[in-house]
């Protein structure tokens, strides 16, 4: 952004001066005057060429990203004026990460009564934090509201909406944004991948359709459209997809994983088992493991089966499914014989369930 | 024929030691080596006793060094071996202004205007030194002088509005400020003087104005102290209090300020005014389109003088 001349400050009408503040991010409120002189001060401080160091402000960034919120905030406060938005962003920040939603939500409304619309955007991330996504969403759309087709504001918007469940009119700003600037790369991935997560794999196919269209190389698109397919049912379709994104990663276990997953569903055990075994030796999640498990079940192998089931319950102690697994797997004491003889006929023996897994997020099947 | 390889024990002083001991002598002094940068004079004085350069030298270093009365006989003995070192007298001049021998002092800077009669930094520093000696006419002549040679000197405009307030001409110090920081809106001192003469008039809210930008660049607890007289006058009491706390915390001797926290506090429980985003609060203009947009207009224009 170019700046303005000092001279263009100095005789700029109220109007004019309100919108170069604005645009420096200057607090535009107050006499006419202070406001210029705070507008030719900040050009001033710009044309000097002095060296680097680390002011204030750039130390209590550092400081809140280095995890210690707490002396963020009091170097924060130090360098609070009334002439600039911006620390009262930082404040914000730091505030945040400490948890006080509400004093974060304060710190970034006043950045927003200075005049910084992106304080909206910082105000929704706390409302979110706090849950309260529809709020959230208002704040996104502040911001949009003073900076229309802004891509930042409406993704922020678009995530909002995809937490708070509202997976389709996200996709639907995603699709506008995408409209507006066709430049961006990427963003028919992402509607895809919205899609997938909220349950719609028909719609979630196409969009990741366009995306491979746009990006031959894009492998994560690749990936997610090969989970959305096999989804619907289309699973030669979704092996042929698969094993394209293998051609250009052969390392990729998501990809390795929903092959084998696809491979199960058409009945060929061994290419299912073969596929996902690899997965599991590139990247253990919890997701890979349980499907191991599952074939390792299947192939009466209950101690191998137990062992991938322990190693994702050192990693997610609480994981039902693995809990769930374990309890079947484990061998029990012998009930004492009654009179009428036993009882229990063989264990019932529960079909397989091998579940995909994506790039970005573990669908549930 | 052989040479002696010992340079000091010829009889005439090897010219290139001698430079070299000069270069090593000032970047000690720059890098804040002062031992140093006076063994590497005392070298330079051993082979050219008589070397004026070299007793300057000493003599800044000394006075960087609170050495005073030192400093003072080696700039004596530089202008003895030269009398008409611009630099000798400005050093020597300076050390008597640390002495606080203004008298002495306005008399070096005559004697260096009879040798340069358009130094400018003389002129000013002589009109300093009449201010101290409480010749404020005296100090105002000079200060114009330098504006007639070079009207876009800050420190003259700042230091004749500093003499004009001494005299009580409250208008025309304000002008002359007004001058100084057009030309150096960063100049610090006149950023001061600005709050004080507006404290003085009683506007607090130009005054919180003007100690808010000079401490921007500059902490002193005594603008800190009339920013809180400020915002007592703006019935800003938490800010008062903290602006005070503040003072006290820079020095803690400041009795002025202890004395003021006290009113701030008692004041706080009857009033405490909130100006939100707003740094001109207390200013009120009539008229001005800034002002006609502010959401707190009617508690400003209350409390504005």
């Amino acid at each position: 952004m170019s700046l303005p001349s000092e001279a263009e400050v100095e005789h700029a009408d109220w109007p004019s001066l309100k919108r170069i503040c604005e645009s420096l991010g200057l607090n535009p409120k107050g006499r006419s005057a202070v406001v210029r002189m705070r507008a030719m001060d900040h050009l001033r401080r710009r044309a000097r060429t002095e060296p680097w160091s680390a002011g204030r402000g750039h130390i209590a960034a550092l400081l809140n990203r280095l995890g210690f919120p707490d002396l963020s905030e009091n170097v924060w406060e130090s360098t609070i004026r009334l002439n600039a938005a911006a620390p009262w962003v930082g404040l914000g920040q730091a505030k945040l990460a400490s948890g006080l939603l509400g004093e974060a939500k304060k710190s970034f409304d006043r950045a927003v009564q200075m005049g910084d619309s992106s304080a909206h955007l910082h105000a929704a991330e706390a409302l979110a934090a706090g849950g309260d996504f529809d709020r959230a969403v208002q704040s996104c759309d502040l911001y949009v509201a003073a900076r229309p087709g802004d891509v930042r504001g409406l993704a922020m918007k678009a995530a909002f909406l995809a937490r708070a469940g509202y997976a389709e009119e996200a996709a639907r700003i995603l699709q506008t944004t995408s409209e507006l600037h066709p430049e961006i790369r990427g963003l028919a991935r992402t509607i895809g991948t919205v899609l997938l997560r909220a349950d719609r794999p028909e719609p979630a196919s196409e969009a990741l359709r366009a995306a491979a269209h746009a990006d031959p190389r894009d492998i994560d698109a690749a990936i997610n459209r090969g989970a959305s397919l096999v989804l619907t049912g289309r699973t030669r379709e979704a092996i042929g997809v698969l094993r394209e994104a293998l051609e250009v990663d052969a390392r990729r276990p998501e990809a390795l994983n929903n092959l084998g997953v696809a491979y199960l569903r058409l009945g060929q055990r061994k290419s299912g088992a073969v596929n996902i075994d690899r997965a599991a030796r590139h990247l253990e999640t919890p997701r890979i493991l349980l499907n191991l498990a599952e074939i390792q079940e299947t192939e009466d192998q209950p101690e191998d089966a137990l062992g991938s089931v322990g190693q994702v319950l050192r990693m997610e102690p609480k994981d039902s499914e693995a809990l769930a697994v374990r309890k079947r797997l484990t061998p029990k004491a012998r009930p004492r014989r009654t009179a009428g003889g036993s009882r229990g006929a063989a264990a019932k023996k529960t079909s397989a369930r091998v579940r995909k897994s994506k790039s970005r997020k573990d669908p549930k099947a | 024929m052989t040479l002696q390889a010992e340079a000091g024990q010829r009889f005439l002083p090897s010219v290139d030691r001698l430079e070299m001991s000069m270069h090593a002598a000032l970047r000690a002094f720059e890098q804040g080596d002062a031992e140093g940068a006076l063994a590497h004079v005392a070298v330079a004085l051993n082979l050219k006793p008589e070397y004026d350069a070299a007793w300057i030298l000493q003599g800044h270093v000394l006075r960087k060094g609170a050495d005073l009365e030192g400093a003072l006989a080696s700039f004596e003995r530089a202008l003895k071996i030269n009398d008409d070192s611009e630099e000798g007298w400005m050093g020597l001049a300076a050390v008597l202004h640390d002495l606080r021998r203004f008298k002495e002092e306005s008399e070096a800077y005559d004697r260096l205007l009879e040798l340069h009669p358009r130094s400018i930094e003389a002129w000013i520093d002589k009109g300093a030194a009449l201010h101290e000696l409480k010749d404020y006419r005296g100090a105002i002549a000079c200060y114009e002088r330098v504006i007639a040679m070079r009207p876009e000197v800050a420190s003259a405009w700042n230091n004749k509005g500093a003499a004009l307030l001494r005299l009580g001409d409250e208008a025309g110090a304000a002008r002359c400020f007004d001058e100084a920081l057009h030309l150096d809106p960063d100049f610090y001192d006149a950023m001061a003087n600005r709050m004080y003469l507006f404290e003085k008039q009683g506007h607090p809210g130009e005054a919180v104005l003007w100690a808010d930008r000079a401490l921007r660049v500059r902490e002193a607890p005594e603008l800190w102290y009339v920013k809180g007289l400020g915002h007592i006058g703006l019935r800003e009491s938490m800010l008062a209090v903290r602006a005070f706390d503040r003072a006290l915390e820079l020095n803690p001797e400041l009795k002025e300020a202890k004395a003021a926290l006290h009113r701030a506090k008692a004041m706080h429980g009857a009033a405490d005014l909130y100006r939100g985003v707003y740094e001109c609060f207390g200013t009120h203009l009539a008229g001005d389109p800034g002002c006609e947009e502010c959401e707190i207009r009617s508690r400003c224009r209350e409390v504005t003088r």
